[in-house]
Formats: C-alpha cells, sequence, structure tokens
C-alpha cells in the first residue's frame, strides 16, 4: 500500500513538472522576463560570495607565510581589526627578548625547530652595482627561523649557529631583493652595504612571489645578533616562530610552549597570557570574523532584488491562472483533486525560479572569478552558497507561488469551465 | 494641442485599466516601491554618513590652516621618510609667525604628549596633554564649561595651570568641583583652572580625553621637544587664499629657503580631511548603490512582463481604437503613461515608507538624512525605468497591424 502510494505520488510529481514544461515553453518571452529578475537576485549574491571567497583565498595566501606545523609568539596580535581599545594592554606587555626565545629553544621538547626574530627599521642597501630605497625591510633571525618560515635557500647556505653566536656581518638576501642589486653574475660572496655597514652575502632564498601587498621579497635578513648589538630592541620586542615535530602533536607542542612561557614570564596561574600566540589558522579565522558582518550585508541586501523578483513571480503567475481557468476546470472535472492543481501551479513556480537560480549561479561564479583572474590566485567555487541559492530560490519559488496556486485549487470547477 | 488632449486621454484609459486589474497593479507597483526604498535608504544611509562626517570635522574649522613638518594625507613611504627629515618647528617659529603676518587672526602653537594624570588616588591613563596657547579655544572650536581658559599672560609664562576636558574632569573627580584642586601629570602638580564643554569624537578620537596646559610649561617641565603644529586661523573667511599666500611665503622667510627650494613644511587644511573621507566612501557608496538598484531593476522586469501580458489581453481594444483612426503614436503613449504611472506611483510610496524607516534608522542605528536632491533622483529614477520597462510593450502595442489585431480572439 505504502508503495503504491509513493508511486502515485511519484507520478503525480512527473506529470505536474512536464506540465510546468510545457506552460513555461508556450509563453516564451513572460517566462524569460519572470526568471530573469530570480536570475539578477541570484546572481549578485552568488557574484559577492565568489569574490569574497577569492579575496580570502588572497588573504590566506598572504598570510601563509608561516607554515602549516609553525606558531608564533609576539608582544602584539599580528592583526588587529576595528578598534585598538586594547592597545594599552599589548603596550604595558614585557618584551619577549632573545633570553626567553633562547629558553623556549631549550626546553621545548615537542619542536623540530624554534626560531626567534625580529623586524627592525627599513634600510637602505648599496652594492657596486645599485642602491635602493632606504625601504628594504631589515630582518634579524636565528638559524631555526629558516626552517620554521618555510624559507628554502636557492643559493648560498642559511646562517649556521656560529654566525649567529659570533654575531657576524653576514646576509641573506630576498630574491627580489638580490636580483635589483646584484643585476650581473650570482651575489653570493661578494660585500655589501646596509645603511652603510658592510655584510658578506652568504645565501639567496627561493622567491615566494609577489601578492597584493606588493613584493614579498624585498628584505635582508642578518643574524638576530647582529641586528640586536647594532639597532637594540625595539618596542614591540621580537616574535619566536616554533614549528612542531609533526601535526599530530603540534596541539601539545603549543600547550607546552605556552606552559614554559608562562612559566618563564611569571604568568599567575588563572592570569591570562601576557604574550600573543597565533598560527595561520588563527589569522584566517580572525579575517573570516572581520569579514562576517560586510557578507551578511551583502546577503540581506541582494536578498531584496529576490523579493521584488518574487513579487513579480506571484503576479505573473496570477495572470496565468487567470488565462487557464478552463484548463484547470477541464482538469477538475476528470478527476483532478485540489491538491493537483495546487502542486501543478507551485510546481510551475519553482522550476522557474530553479531555472533562473541555476543560470544565475553559473554567471556569478563566472562574474566572481573575474576578480581571481585580476589578481592571479586560483578560482574559487563557493558550494555552500550555490546550495543556499538555489535553495533560496525554491523557497521564494514556493512562498510566491502558493497564493496564485491556492487560488487555482479553490476555483469552482463549474464556474471554471463556463469561463471564456 | 492635440498632443495634450492625447495624454489626458492616455492618462484616462491607463487609469482605467490599472483599476480594473487591482491585484495586477498593486503587485506591479509593490516591486517598484520595494526597488525605490532599498535605492532611497542607501542614499540617504550615505548622505547621512557624510553628512555626520563634515559636522565631525567641522570642529576643526574652514579657516584655520595646520602647519607642520607632515601632509596629512597621500603619504607613501617614501615621502614620509624625506618629510622626516624636515626641520623641526619650534616655539620661536610661531612667535615669528604671528609677528609677520597680517591676515591672520590668532596663530597658536601646539604640541602634544600622552601620559597619565592623576588625582588623590585616581588616575587616569592616556590623556592628550596638550601644551599652546590663549588662541587655542578659536582655532579647536571648544567652549569653557567651568572656570576660565588661559589668559595671554598664561600662554607667555609657565604657571603650573591646567583646563582639563570633560571626560577627564568626570573620570577624575566625580562630582567634586575641580576648579582650584591640584593634579598631577608626569609628576609635576597642576592646578585646574577650567573644565572643557564636551566636543565629542572626530574620527573615533575622543576630544574630551584631554588636559591642555600652558605651551611653556609643557616645554620646561614636560617635554622640550618640536611642536605638533602651528594652527594659523584666518582673519576673514573672504580671504582665505590670500591668508594662505602670505602664510606660505612668511613661513618660508622663517624657515630661510631659497627661492629654487621646495617648501620644508605643509600647510593642512580641514578640506583635505573631507576630500580624503570622500575618495574612502566613493567605492563603497557606488558598490552598495548597484547592488541595491539590482531590485529596483528587477522591480523593473516584473512592470515589463505585466505590460507584455497586458498588451496580448487588450489585443482587440488596440485594433479597435487604430480602425477609428488612433495613431501609432496614440497607442505607445497610452502604454508608456500606463507603464509611468505604475513606477510614479510606486516610487511616491516607497519614498514615504523611505522617510520613516529614515526616521527609525536615524533613531536606533547611524545618522541617515533624505535630501532633496535624493527625492527627486528617487521620482525621476522610478518614471525612467517605468518609461524604459514600458518601452518594449507599447512599441509592440504600437506596430500591430490593426486588421490582425481586430481579427485575434
Amino acid at each position: 500500500m505504502p508503495a503504491k502510494r509513493t508511486s502515485l505520488l511519484l507520478g503525480e510529481i512527473q506529470e505536474s513538472f512536464t506540465m510546468a514544461l510545457t506552460a513555461l515553453t508556450a509563453h516564451k518571452l513572460r517566462s524569460a522576463l519572470t526568471l530573469l529578475g530570480v536570475l539578477i537576485g541570484v546572481f549578485s549574491i552568488i557574484v559577492v560570495m565568489t569574490a569574497m571567497r577569492v579575496l580570502e583565498r588572497n588573504v590566506e595566501n598572504n598570510l601563509s607565510q608561516l607554515g602549516s606545523r609553525t606558531f608564533a609568539i609576539q608582544k602584539w596580535p599580528e592583526v588587529q581589526f576595528g578598534n585598538n581599545s586594547d592597545w594599552e594592554k599589548y603596550w604595558r606587555r614585557k618584551n619577549i627578548t632573545l633570553e626567553l626565545g633562547e629558553t623556549v629553544e631549550k626546553k621545548a621538547t615537542l619542536a623540530s625547530a624554534v626560531g626567534i626574530e625580529g623586524t627592525f627599521w627599513g634600510g637602505q642597501i648599496q652594492t657596486r652595482y645599485a642602491k635602493t630605497a632606504p625601504t628594504v625591510q631589515l630582518l634579524g633571525e636565528t638559524t631555526g627561523s629558516f626552517e620554521a618560515r618555510n624559507w628554502t635557500v636557492e643559493e648560498g647556505r642559511i646562517f649556521n649557529d656560529n654566525d649567529v653566536d659570533d654575531a657576524r656581518d653576514v646576509c641573506v638576501l630576498g630574491a627580489a631583493l638580490a636580483k635589483s642589486i646584484f643585476p650581473f653574475g650570482s651575489p653570493v660572496g661578494n660585500e655589501l652595504k646596509i645603511n652603510g655597514i658592510n655584510y658578506n652575502v652568504v645565501g639567496i632564498l627561493a622567491s615566494k612571489g609577489a601578492s597584493l601587498g606588493g613584493n614579498q621579497d624585498n628584505f635582508v635578513i642578518v643574524p638576530l645578533t647582529t641586528a640586536l648589538n647594532r639597532y637594540g630592541l625595539r618596542w614591540n620586542g621580537l616574535g619566536i616562530l616554533v614549528q612542531a615535530r609533526n601535526s599530530a602533536v603540534y596541539a601539545d607542542c603549543e600547550e607546552q610552549v605556552r606552559g614554559i612561557l608562562r612559566a618563564a614570564r611569571k604568568v599567575r596561574p588563572g592570569a591570562a597570557d601576557d604574550f600573543e600566540l597565533f598560527s595561520n589558522d588563527s589569522l584566517i579565522e580572525q579575517f573570516d570574523k572581520f569579514t562576517r558582518a560586510v557578507r551578511i550585508g551583502v546577503v540581506v541586501v541582494s536578498s531584496i532584488a529576490l523579493l521584488a523578483a518574487g513579487v513579480g513571480i506571484m503576479n505573473i503567475m496570477l495572470v496565468s491562472v487567470t488565462e487557464r481557468t478552463r484548463e484547470i476546470g477541464v482538469r477538475r472535472a476528470v478527476g483532478a483533486k485540489r491538491r493537483n492543481i495546487m502542486g501543478q501551479f507551485i510546481m510551475e513556480a519553482v522550476v522557474l525560479c530553479e531555472i533562473g537560480g541555476v543560470i544565475g549561479v553559473v554567471l556569478g561564479i563566472l562574474g566572481g572569478n573575474i576578480l581571481a583572474w585580476f589578481m592571479k590566485v586560483p578560482p574559487a567555487v563557493p558550494m555552500d552558497w550555490i546550495v543556499l541559492g538555489l535553495l533560496i530560490c525554491s523557497i521564494v519559488g514556493v512562498i510566491f507561488g502558493t497564493y496564485p496556486a491556492y487560488k487555482a485549487a479553490n476555483l469552482d470547477p463549474i464556474e471554471s469551465l463556463r469561463y471564456e | 494641442m492635440k498632443f495634450v488632449a492625447e495624454i489626458r486621454e492616455g492618462l484616462g484609459i491607463s487609469w482605467n485599466a490599472l483599476i480594473s486589474n487591482k491585484m495586477r497593479s498593486a503587485l506591479a507597483t509593490l516591486g517598484i516601491i520595494i526597488g525605490i526604498v532599498t535605492v532611497t535608504l542607501m542614499g540617504a544611509a550615505i548622505n547621512g554618513l557624510n553628512q555626520a562626517f563634515i559636522k565631525n570635522v567641522s570642529a576643526l574649522g574652514a579657516d584655520v590652516f595646520y602647519v607642520s613638518r607632515f601632509k596629512w594625507f597621500n603619504n607613501t613611504y617614501e615621502d614620509w621618510l624625506s618629510m622626516r627629515k624636515r626641520k623641526p618647528l619650534h616655539l620661536v617659529d610661531a612667535e615669528a609667525l604671528s609677528k609677520q603676518l597680517t591676515l591672520a587672526a590668532v596663530v597658536v602653537p601646539a604640541i602634544s604628549d600622552n601620559d597619565s594624570v592623576k588625582y588623590k588616588t585616581r588616575s587616569a591613563s592616556s590623556v592628550d596633554i596638550i601644551g599652546t596657547t590663549d588662541g587655542y579655544l578659536q582655532t579647536s572650536g571648544g567652549d569653557i564649561a567651568q572656570g576660565r581658559f588661559l589668559t595671554a599672560a598664561d600662554g607667555r609664562g609657565n604657571q603650573p595651570i591646567c583646563i582639563i576636558g570633560n571626560d577627564v574632569a568626570t573620570n577624575l573627580f566625580r562630582g567634586e568641583n575641580p576648579i582650584g584642586q591640584r593634579i598631577r601629570i608626569a609628576n609635576q602638580s597642576f592646578q585646574v583652572i577650567g573644565v572643557l564643554g564636551k566636543q565629542g569624537n572626530l574620527l573615533g578620537w575622543s576630544l574630551d580625553n584631554r588636559v591642555i596646559i600652558p605651551i611653556r610649561e609643557f616645554l620646561s617641565g614636560i617635554w622640550n621637544g618640536q611642536l605638533d603644529d602651528i594652527e594659523v586661523k584666518a582673519g576673514k573667511l573672504a580671504n582665505l587664499d590670500d591668508a594662505q599666500n602670505e602664510l606660505r611665503q612668511v613661513m618660508r622667510r622663517i624657515r630661510h629657503l631659497r627661492p629654487d627650494q621646495a617648501d620644508d613644511f605643509a600647510i593642512n587644511q580641514q578640506d583635505q580631511l573631507v576630500a580624503w573621507f570622500h575618495s574612502q566612501t566613493a567605492t563603497i557608496a557606488v558598490i552598495g548603490l548597484f547592488i541595491t538598484s539590482l531590485a529596483l531593476f528587477v522591480g523593473g522586469i516584473g512592470i515589463m512582463n505585466i505590460m507584455f501580458v497586458s498588451v496580448v489581453e487588450r489585443t482587440r481594444e488596440i485594433g479597435v481604437r487604430k480602425a477609428i483612426g488612433a495613431k501609432r503614436r496614440t497607442i505607445l503613449l497610452q502604454f508608456l503613461i500606463e507603464a509611468a504611472c505604475i513606477c510614479c506611483f510606486g516610487g511616491l510610496i516607497g519614498l514615504g515608507i523611505a522617510w520613516l524607516a529614515t526616521l527609525a534608522v536615524t533613531q536606533w542605528l547611524f545618522p541617515a538624512s533624505l535630501s532633496a536632491g535624493i527625492v527627486i533622483i528617487a521620482v525621476i529614477v522610478s518614471l525612467l525605468t517605468g518609461v524604459v520597462a514600458g518601452f518594449l510593450p507599447a512599441w509592440r502595442a504600437a506596430r500591430m497591424d490593426p486588421v490582425e489585431a481586430l481579427r485575434s480572439e
């Protein structure tokens, strides 16, 4: 019995679907204009969401200088969105010093590499061939930083422990910088001047490419000890980079380092950390939180277009019910139930919406990915929003199709047969 | 004359058509209403935020020049590095300026620091400590709520006295009368002689969290450094350009610049701030208006669709009208008027709703304001939507062959 009922229901659905398609193709212009409204509404949602996803990708690319197993510790949060009312709280924190970094290096047993780093003022680099603007970033690093930061050497070598311990005047160049100041031949082994002081080039890093915010490779790295001797500890303190042995112990490693730092900085149990510990994921999460308000706003505004489209659908469905009064009368007369008539018209509205929705989704994805093409980021397809967009289409169809369908279903069969 | 009669007739026919299909007309109008409400609200929001901002910065005064080493905006890092090397401004520069300028009303040097302020056991952290002279009230546009401001003599001398901002007064004194009390700034004792009136925020920066002291007291007691800026208020609004030119020439003389040397100072003005703000909000405004106008566009499509239906339904009527001598133009006009009527009607209702919504938004969310310009644009846009959306159906109606149309069942 239930099986029979199911097949009956399926048959009804199939029937109303084909009827809907026939009715829609019978009035091509009318159907096209009606679904154009839905198309535009869905398009505007999907295009913005795709563009947002692409932007997100781009930010992720920019932030992911840290490897997946690496986290960083700083006095200041890496990114601050919105108000900076906590400024004073961060400002009051003790600096992270070289000694603290060394303590972590010694005690963090779950870490495969610990790097300590500091950024210093922009400097001017001078070689025999060229002189840069005084905006080249000067980074002080220890040996472990290279592994933790995912830096690979293209030529030459990274620092060894002796370079760092003896505070030698050596440096490693970013790829773009190396090309611009040593246009001819290999820079390794040559001398250059950073703010007037001689350094020996020992290595060149592999390029990480340019991103939105400019060139990523425009920096020079010197041993941290050398930089501290010359420029001192700046107000923002140093940063510590920790790479966990493997992803399985990542969480444990984070806890271990947190414990080491709290003990070393004498943070009381129960008190909040007096440092920021963050990874790629937490940065991306923060970005998401920041953009959430924007996304919600866009969806709300775009859905208003869908509302207008829904009103248009309702109007045209009412017209179509009036026009097909005789047809409805005939169907009722030969035994169609109210339910069947209702299903027929709602199905018509939903099919209309879905066709518009699918075209809108396709156009939206194409439109949003134009941005990806401009920014040279791999294209994004927001699957969740596609599903949601199509779902919203069906809902619009059902909501605005119900009243005309109800009207059609409640027509008196005798009256409607008599209708001219 | 004939044209007017045609329009009148068209209006009559459209009105009858709209009345005879009430539900249909209402729904078509609703689509337009939704579109107009969103577009108008977006416009009102942008307008309101702009106005709020301009009201906000008007505290700076349009006739005040801020002479400083740095330009306020459009700085690249390289610019900043080179401006950083410029000679600092000192109190003597301000004194020379005030002696040599003829078109200026007041010349006020200002220097500031960020420090905590203590009263007995209470303390307020990160308060702006501003060292200046008696003219500061004229350039920064504040008022005195209690006590007095610095006098000319205070500005020249270095007495340990201070005027505190409204927030500082409420935070430190909690209802006590601050006048005559002594507070500690940078471990020195200052006597409070006045309290400033409430001024609010400027770009999120509180103007009430400040303490003003005589500039010489600042330089001798807190930090003997360079001035932040020298604020020059022009005498008359009419000769603002002359005042600026004079200021520039005198500054160049004071800085001993040769004719071939570029200025090593910047003269900033409030309108730079306004221009910067507009450049920041323009993109947002364009995107916002574009997305909301999509709703209006969809509404227009709804009108077009229903007009097509209406043309088909009234084929016979069109045929009859044509047969007894109506021109193409008359038919075209009739349907255009019908579409324009729906849109105009929708536009007016939409404006009414948007007006109410604007009031509500201003009450609870953020300042929004509906200007006459927006209203006019909204009406024109809705009329235009009607004409554009109605044109194709009307054109189809006008082009109908009267014989075919009469024969249609």
